[in-house]
């Protein structure tokens, strides 16, 4: 037996270990979980494979698939892999020009679909792909009737396979190990924002690197579950779905459709799930409705112990400080009448490896999950490099996207540009020499780097902070970039900041920052605190309320390299308002606006003044004009914060 | 008996409440297998006609003949028995059970242990019960409700309920499926998944299908034939390509304007 170099030898050594003592997948289908064993799952591949040899399937030969979460999708990808072949993922959502350009740009030779919709997208564009020889289908609902030779029944392929291997009853095995680690696995193409999609060629080391790095940085034992939802022509799929599947045995569960998923990660209770922050947010929004829907019973238990629940949390992860019995008790009885019931509701029972990507994730969302005992980790990563970094153990900081994942080198470029290198950097863009010599750069070591195109850089303890596209960022005095989406996006995460506006640029010779306060919220700080205030205006201007936002800024400021940090900020006097056009209604700032209204606050925010004198138009409501006039302070970020 | 290979004959229907001819005079056939359209402006009669086919009102003249049954002479409550089923133009479904209850209902029919029996639940009553489900979740899987499986039906969408209703109704395993309405209220998405739902029941298990549809662009689509009705009289049958230039159709039903 050679290395386990390729993800058909992974699958070859499972069998051998598992056998039919295990279970390898599960699938809930006519309402019931019905599970594959490891055996089962070789045999299904084997078959497979076979079958598209005698249709003609070469090494090198690229195959498509285009099909939902199944576990026929991860069968035929085995398969083209066993054969020597490539797969090629399309997602199931786009349409027969999108399908037809990666059908001819991979050169596919077969194409893979699951059912009658994606079969007649494929039959529309039929005369336009005559390289692919056949179609293969899983779900023949409603393709009864279609009199087309071309397409095929899956299982048809595999009576074909079983024929050849009556014949050859070795060539599968031989077949399988005649792979190299070097082979190209898939092609994931990627959605350019800009031109065509470009394909992204993954060898097999490239995903076991992956996976084995995932499996350092948080392993998966092989009596774990896992659901896989995310869509299978997705790298992150490949790696932490099929490649960790065969690597540690971990259970593959599979959804009785694309609308169940919710549902049925209540009923296998995951040990590992990876979901966008938008969805994180939205589960919390759920609870929160539910939460008011229910009895008066279940809705005094939350109101009792999620407050518990966000104390020992603070304790625990932020403050870092042990929790003393008596929170302790009171913690044992919120996990007993609301925490674990609520993760239970949520499918977040077993639950070990939360973790979310996508856009950052608001500390709020962050906290509430802590609270009911879910620790939720960022995780940062791209198609062509897979997992970047993530956070590790423990050690999840609301501003970073986690450290480096084990085996990978972040670098960052002299442009602020994030640079990866390590086992899993992608073999370059299929036929699209240009964009592969763009994307890649080797050094002198003859180590590869592939260039993200975002912007970041490495904080103290070895954090990563992600801050935008490279080509969002915008260039200081200094000569440093930075990105005040970033910036404003990280102090907005503080519940008594509504709105900021961040100045910066070539023009300036640091950054500052108006910024709105949060009325509602900080006025009930006020009120628990005894501060007394009238309107406000009143309230902005307060030492205290200063000195609360201060706080902010500087933990902002901690997470950014000297010139990027906030020097001065001011608590303006009034909101940001749509009706004035200050911004959109969609609540985004009107930059240029803005700065015409501020201009005398701006350029005091310059100088050496403490304060700065307003006198401006307001109109009310009720359509009535008036005029406000207040002093405003500028504070000042002392110097050995600004300054390291 | 009907003859001529036809499935479903009606012949010289007359139906009348009071002064008004609902049904005047009414012929046609449908052979095994057909996908049956009938259309007409509001107040023709087309729902008249269908309460007719499952034995809902009474003709006042005339006979109903499908398979071996005369349904004129033939009580209610056996329509569903004989393999007759349809759907309403309101949705008639049990609004505090969820969707597979309901689907579980309209198994009722076939279901062969007595009341004792069930009570005990065990041995053959059991195994019953199970068989049922295997149906009944072929059913949710065909319609592709696996996700309201366990949904009270009176909380579903408009669109989700006629499917659901749609599934009832292929729970009683007609040979023979009445739709009265079935895609009003949907937008267009939901109408194209009815009418591949409404073309794959009858080519998987060969269902006469007479259905009721305003929506003209869906019916020429679906149907084979199309009857056209109007203030209770059949005024002209065809093809969906005779119907659309069939003169009598357009000044009738669309009144001057034409059908293209």
């Amino acid at each position: 037996m050679n290395a386990l170099d390729t993800l058909p030898k992974n699958l070859l050594a499972a069998h051998k270990k598992y056998g039919e003592r295990k279970i390898a997948m599960r699938q809930k289908d006519r309402g019931i979980w019905r599970a594959h064993t490891w055996t089962d799952s070789y045999n299904q591949v084997r078959d497979l494979c076979l079958g598209l040899i005698s249709l003609g399937l070469q090494r090198g030969d690229k195959v498509c698939i285009i099909g939902d979460n199944d576990p026929q999708y991860f069968w035929a990808q085995l398969a083209i892999q066993a054969g020597g072949g490539v797969a090629v993922g399309i997602f199931t959502d786009s349409n027969p020009p999108e399908i037809q350009y990666i059908i001819s740009h991979s050169d596919s030779v077969f194409v893979f679909a699951k059912d009658q919709e994606q079969c007649d997208k494929l039959l529309e564009i039929r005369t336009q792909i005559p390289d692919v020889k056949r179609v293969i289908y899983w779900d023949d609902k409603g393709l009864w009737s279609y009199d087309e030779p071309w397409l095929i029944d899956y299982q048809e392929l595999q009576r074909i396979g079983q024929e050849l291997r009556m014949e050859t009853p070795d060539q599968f095995e031989s077949t399988l190990l005649q792979g190299k680690g070097d082979d190209l696995a898939i092609f994931c193409y990627t959605s350019g924002t800009t031109g065509e999609p470009k394909g992204a060629m993954i060898s097999h080391v490239n995903l076991i690197a992956g996976s084995d790095s995932a499996q350092l940085a948080d392993p998966r034992l092989d009596s774990d579950e896992y659901l896989s939802f995310l869509p299978p022509a997705w790298i992150t799929e490949n790696v932490l779905g099929l490649t960790q599947h065969l690597r540690s045995g971990m259970v593959v569960n599979f959804p009785e459709a694309p609308e169940t998923v919710q549902e049925n990660i209540r009923e296998i209770a995951p040990h590992a799930l990876l979901f966008s922050a938008r969805l994180w947010e939205n589960l919390v929004s759920l609870v929160q409705v539910k939460i008011s829907e229910t009895n008066l019973a279940n809705r005094l238990l939350y109101k009792i112990f999620l407050p518990v629940g966000y104390k020992i949390a603070a304790l625990r992860y932020e403050e870092r400080r042990p929790i003393d019995l008596f929170w302790r008790l009171l913690n044992a009885l919120g996990e007993a009448a609301l925490f674990r019931p609520l993760r239970d509701k949520l499918g977040l029972v077993r639950v070990k490896s939360a973790y979310s990507s996508g856009a950052a994730l608001n500390p709020q969302v962050i906290r509430f999950f802590r609270a009911i005992g879910v620790n939720i980790k960022q995780l940062y990563g791209s198609t062509e490099a897979q997992v970047h970094t993530l956070h590790i153990g423990d050690d999840v900081r609301f501003e970073t996207v986690g450290v480096p994942s084990p085996g990978q080198q972040v670098k960052i470029a002299e442009n602020s540009e994030i640079l990866i290198s390590g086992g899993t950097v992608f073999q370059g863009y299929y036929k699209n020499r240009e964009a592969t010599l763009q994307a890649l750069i080797i050094d002198e070591q003859n180590r590869r780097w592939f260039r993200t195109g975002d912007a970041g850089h490495l904080s103290e303890g070895g954090h990563l902070i992600y801050l935008d596209r490279v080509k969002e960022m915008i260039t200081l005095a200094s000569g440093e970039k930075y990105s005040p989406q970033y910036l404003e996006g990280q102090l907005k995460f503080s519940p008594y900041i509504r709105d900021v506006m961040t100045i910066g640029g070539e023009d300036k010779p640091y950054v500052a920052a108006l910024i709105n306060i949060d009325f509602e919220n900080v006025g009930r700080w006020a009120e628990k605190r005894g501060l007394s205030y009238t309107t406000f205006v009143d309230l902005s201007q307060k030492t205290e309320t200063y000195s609360m936002i201060r706080q902010d800024v500087e933990r902002v400021n901690r997470g950014l390299p000297g010139p990027a940090r906030i020097q001065k900020f001011v608590l303006l006097h009034k909101e940001f308002d749509a009706d004035e056009g200050e911004l959109t209604r969609t609540r985004k700032l009107r930059r240029n606006l803005l700065y015409q209204r501020y201009q005398t606050i701006i350029d005091a925010m310059y100088s050496e003044a403490e304060s700065v004198y307003v006198r401006a138009a307001v109109r009310y409501r009720d359509g009535r004009e008036g005029v406000v006039e207040t002093t405003v302070r500028i504070e000042s970020m002392d110097a050995e914060v600004i300054a390291a | 008996m009907t003859s001529n290979n036809h499935h479903l004959e009606v012949e010289n229907v007359f139906l009348s409440f009071g002064g008004i001819q609902a049904l005047n005079d009414v012929s046609f056939a449908a052979t095994k297998g057909e996908i049956l359209a009938i259309i007409g402006p509001n107040g023709a009669g087309k729902t008249s006609l269908l309460n007719c086919l499952n034995n809902f009102y009474h003709p006042d003249a005339g006979r109903i003949l499908f398979e071996n049954y005369d349904l004129t002479r033939l009580p209610a409550y056996r329509i569903a028995r004989i393999g007759i089923a349809r759907t309403f133009q309101q949705t008639a479904l049990y609004t505090g059970l969820s969707t597979l209850d309901n689907l579980m209902a309209a198994r009722h029919i076939h279901m062969r242990s007595g009341m004792l029996r069930c009570l005990v639940y065990w041995g053959a009553a059991h195994k019953e019960d199970i068989a049922h489900r295997a149906v009944v979740e072929e059913i949710i899987d065909f319609l592709e409700i696996e996700h309201i499986r366990k949904a009270i039906v009176g909380a579903l969408p408009h669109g989700l309920r006629k499917r659901v209703e749609l599934g009832r109704a292929m729970a009683l395993e007609p040979r023979l499926l009445l739709l009265d309405e079935p895609m009003t209220g949907m937008n267009q998405e939901e109408k194209e998944d009815m009418a591949r739902f409404i073309l794959d029941i009858n080519e998987r298990s060969n269902t006469t299908i007479l259905l009721i549809e305003h929506d003209m662009g869906l019916v020429m689509d679906i149907a084979e034939r199309i009857i056209v009705l109007d203030f209770g009289s059949k005024i002209a049958e065809g093809t969906p390509e005779e119907i659309r230039h069939d003169q009598a159709v357009i000044n009738a039903y669309l009144g001057k304007a034409s059908l293209q």
